[in-house]
């Protein structure tokens, strides 16, 4: 009785399932949300729900300086960069969020071209050079900072390894198992350590995996974040990390004080940290008002604070000395647009070719 | 089965509304939130989309090798775990020696522990800088990849496994082993041929199940596997990085493969081999070892193991207090002020929340469950049982892509919704609801086990007579049934509430803006390196849990002391 009353049971559910599935399979889209407060006035903006990709400090930071501003009742999730562009993507029918701040500008044209941004005119844009914000305004940026290496000098010494001033210097054998990097798939930081190499290699993407083939016998682990790389070097699990200066500058001055900053002598990748609105956010009005703020001088001198030290966008901010200035870096040409076209489809290869491989 | 007995049963429960009312709760609580997700995702495997994915995972040797690498992990940290906790418990049950009680202690703390907390300490204490490996011994030790993650995980899981083993050395009965030796034979005889077989399906019920642990567990694979790469944190990465949810749905149904063998295994074969009575009570007092050498030596290396969780723990705690351990060890309240007057309280609140939310409803329903199996006859009854316990054979990540693909749009039969959406933000009560019933569904099969097994203990006759007196099904179980399965209920409710707070896996994909979830604030903090946050956090979700298991004995009451209760569970 018990093997028949499973089946039947078993049958049953079968058939439940293939009821419940159907919707999914058959009707293409559930009917969109209509778009709320689109033609009545809208009353002050109570609440607004960010997605954030910078520190988490930062976020924090930022979120509330812009609550104390304006009153409006402001949080935040911290997610890397690809996490933010997948969860944005898969939660485009009904999204969580109404603004997304910081994290590589790759990202942000990587969502423009999937049609997940609102383009906002911001009056405070004016102020921003146009290399550093998307013409037709779908995003913005906040801040800019170039990526480096973040290294132990303790552990260095320990190897008998002088502080890495070249990619081709991460290569060593003596650092095997002694570089981290993030996982380009969810950080905007590790893309762009991507995109640099296959740049150096004159655009041809092949070569730059090649790079990586061969850096993923030095690697301990991608981690998820840009930045834990540089925590992990500042704990001494390993010797040096692939991190943006700013944060490598950040550790150090919160007590590891063993980090050193470098930068590779071929030339380096940068970020610009970018601003802006999802499209069918709950709190579009909110969204605004933080746009305008966050491009502002007074928001961009917030960082510092939390000594998160990127290099403001809006020229009437006050630089920070700790600030690594991009004039004293050499930096590669770095296109935005196309690395944003292919953030996606690189990411993947990566995640399937690279990371999963075995070492030799 | 007879059109006329199908009948007649018919009859007998639509007579019987609480019996009615009860089968229909359990079971589409069975249905909806078990068998529904697990199968939903099972299809989303089964399409198109999928199958280039499943070819890839067959042919390719960089996804073989991580399908090794899962297994291996499984079966290691089965092995180790089950030998720890046997080890555990031999010398709990079976040795005359001192710091019994500190040592029963240390192999419960792991039940209050969230995830991470050993490995951050693990990584601390003996990573390539870590403060006993290198500072103390300057040994460069790397603790990255399948030593670190056996070590770690058998450490976080043994506990399953020493209360099971615990509790039938505890039941064998004495008598068979003075038979033995008044028949001439010697200890370790007397060990090797009759207890150890004994307690075979013990052995090999606490090996399967922490089988399914390891290989479901995403947490420290994520900090501690270096190039050692298993399949839990390749789904993670696939649902994180690309939101790639076919993806995440084929790894899930290859974890489920045998994890779900593994279940079947243990429920129909090893279940069978039982030969310790339920009912049996052991007499007299079991045989202690006496020889020196076996008395001492045991003592020794389970005396230093829970030294060692407790350096663990120890580090955890201390961690919080510092600024970055090993490095900067000057003092500090920052981690504390970071997590509590940051998001971290919301995260507190929500979670704690949540959890007491869940926490009853676990505990009725596993408790109606267990009536419902032991005390009810009806057809389809072995279908519940098994649809109940599989909320601990699935493994938490693949149950919460599950969720993902079964309650991520509102459910309608003919244009009237039956469910709402369920996760994400926009979802019922901002995804909480999906959150709690994740956390009742993982609760639940402990819930039924001790039901189930205090309910074998008491005589039918109690319930029957008070049916006899004129009350009716729900009068008996709330006024006969629940008081005298009090403690089993107890350890059920302690149980539940201490594993939602300190799940991870299957709520991870489940959060949203206005649900924050400790653990998976301790994710982002150990993900981003910062230690000293994470052991806030770890520091203040064992107080939390340690105090709900306080008031939930103020509450419930009862005359067994808490680890007595747990115990009950095994």
């Amino acid at each position: 009785m018990n093997r028949r009353t499973l089946t039947v049971m078993a049958l049953l559910a079968l058939a439940f399932a293939l009821i419940a599935c159907q919707p999914a399979a058959a009707t293409p889209v559930p009917p969109p949300q209509a778009p709320a407060e689109s033609t009545k006035p809208a009353p002050k903006p109570e609440k607004l729900t960010v997605l954030c990709g910078a520190q988490e400090d930062w976020c924090q930071a930022m979120t509330k300086a812009f609550e104390a501003e304006t009153g409006v009742k402001t949080s935040f999730v911290r997610m890397s960069s690809g996490e933010a562009l997948a969860r944005i993507r898969a939660t485009k029918d009904s999204p969580e969020f109404s603004i997304w701040h910081g994290g590589p500008a790759d990202g942000y044209i990587a969502a423009t071209n999937e049609g997940l941004l609102v383009a906002y005119d911001s009056p405070s844009a004016a102020k921003i050079p146009a290399s550093y914000k998307d013409a037709n305004g779908h995003w913005n940026g906040v801040y800019v900072g170039a990526l480096g290496f973040c290294s132990n000098k303790d552990v260095l010494a320990r190897l008998g390894v002088a502080t890495p001033t070249s990619w081709a210097d991460l290569l060593n054998p003596k650092l095997k198992g002694q570089v981290s990097m993030a996982h380009p798939a969810s950080s905007g930081t590790a893309y762009t350590a991507l995109w640099t190499q296959i740049t150096l290699n004159g655009g041809d993407v092949d070569k730059g995996f090649a790079y990586f083939r061969n850096l993923h016998n030095n690697i301990l682990q991608y981690t998820k974040s840009g930045s834990a790389p540089g925590q992990m070097a500042g704990r001494g699990e390993v010797a040096t990390a692939v991190i943006f200066s700013h944060d490598c500058v950040k550790f150090n001055e919160e007590g590891m004080n063993s980090l050193v900053v470098s930068f590779p002598s071929e030339g380096t990748g940068y970020e610009i940290g970018g601003v802006a609105i999802i499209k069918g956010g709950p709190e579009q009005e909110a969204a605004k008002m933080y746009v305008d703020w966050a491009l502002t001088s007074k928001a961009q001198e917030i960082p510092p604070t939390v000594k998160s030290y990127q290099l403001p966008t809006n020229p009437d901010a006050s630089v920070s000395a700790k600030s690594v200035k991009l004039s004293e870096v050499k930096t590669v040409e770095y296109d935005f647009i196309k690395s944003g076209e292919q953030k996606s489809g690189l990411a993947e290869r990566f995640d399937s070719e690279i990371a999963p491989a075995p070492k030799q | 089965m007879s059109m006329g007995r199908r009948a007649h049963e018919f009859r007998r429960i639509v007579q019987d509304p609480t019996l009615l009312l009860g089968l229909l709760v359990a079971v589409l609580f069975v249905a909806v939130a078990v068998v529904w997700p697990v199968l939903r995702m099972v299809g989303a495997s089964l399409t198109a989309e999928a199958t280039p994915l499943f070819a890839k995972l067959v042919t390719k040797r960089v996804y073989q090798r991580i399908m090794l690498n899962t297994v291996i992990l499984g079966l290691g940290v089965a092995a180790l775990g089950t030998a720890l906790g046997f080890l555990f418990a031999f010398v709990q049950v079976r040795l005359d020696v001192p710091c019994k009680r500190f040592m029963h202690l240390m192999a419960l703390v792991p039940i209050v522990s969230p995830p991470f907390a050993v490995a951050t300490a693990a990584i601390t204490l003996f990573g390539r800088s870590g403060i006993i490996s290198y500072r103390l011994l300057g040994l460069q030790y790397n603790i990255y990849g399948l030593n670190g993650l056996l070590f770690v995980l058998s450490l976080s899981f043994f506990t399953v496994a020493y209360l099971n083993l615990a509790g039938m050395l505890r039941a064998l009965d004495p008598a068979i082993d003075e038979a033995a030796i008044n028949l001439g034979a010697g200890k370790w005889h007397v060990f090797r041929t009759i207890t150890l077989p004994m307690l075979v399906p013990g052995i090999a019920g606490s090996f399967l199940l922490l089988f399914v642990e390891a290989i479901a567990d995403l947490a420290n694979p994520l900090v501690l596997g270096g190039d050692f790469t298993v399949l839990a944190s390749r789904i993670y990465m696939a649902i994180t990085g690309e939101y790639d949810v076919v993806a995440g749905a084929v790894l899930s149904v290859i974890l489920l493969v045998p994890s779900l063998a593994v279940f079947v295994v243990q429920r129909y074969w090893v279940g069978r081999r039982s030969v310790v009575s339920v009912t049996g009570r052991p007499s007299g007092r079991p045989q202690r070892i006496t020889a020196p050498v076996a008395r001492w030596g045991l003592f020794a290396v389970t005396m230093a193991c829970s030294l060692l969780i407790l350096l663990i723990y120890g580090t955890v705690v201390v961690g919080a207090f510092t600024q970055l351990l090993g490095i900067n060890n000057t003092l500090t309240l920052e981690h504390f002020n970071f997590v509590t007057f940051g998001y971290g309280s919301k995260a507190m609140t929500d979670t704690t929340a949540l959890s007491a939310l869940a926490t009853p409803i676990s505990g009725l329903l596993g408790m109606l469950i267990a009536f419902l199996v032991v005390r009810k006859q009806f057809t389809g009854k072995s279908a519940l049982d098994f649809g109940a316990m599989l909320g601990i054979a699935v493994p938490g990540t693949v149950l919460g892509i599950g969720y993902l693909l079964a309650f991520n749009r509102p459910i309608t039969v003919g244009g009237l919704t039956l469910l709402p959406k369920l996760t994400g933000g926009a979802g019922l009560l901002g995804g909480a609801l999906a959150i709690i019933i994740a956390y009742v569904v993982r609760s639940v099969p402990a819930a039924v086990r001790s039901g189930t097994a205090a309910l074998q203990q008491i005589d039918p006759a109690i319930e029957e007579a008070s049916t006899n007196l004129g009350a009716d099904s729900a009068t008996t179980f709330r006024r006969v049934t629940l008081p005298l399965t009090r403690p089993a209920l107890l350890s059920g409710l302690i149980y539940s509430f201490a594993r939602s707070m300190t799940s991870l896996s299957a709520i991870i994909f489940l959060t949203t803006p206005n649900t924050r979830i400790m653990t998976a604030q301790i994710l982002n903090e150990v993900d981003a390196g910062r230690f000293g946050n994470a052991f806030a956090y770890c520091v203040i979700l064992i107080a939390i849990v340690l105090g709900a298991i306080g008031i939930l004995y103020a509450v419930v009451g009862s005359t067994t002391g808490a680890e007595r209760a747990l115990e009950a569970r095994g």
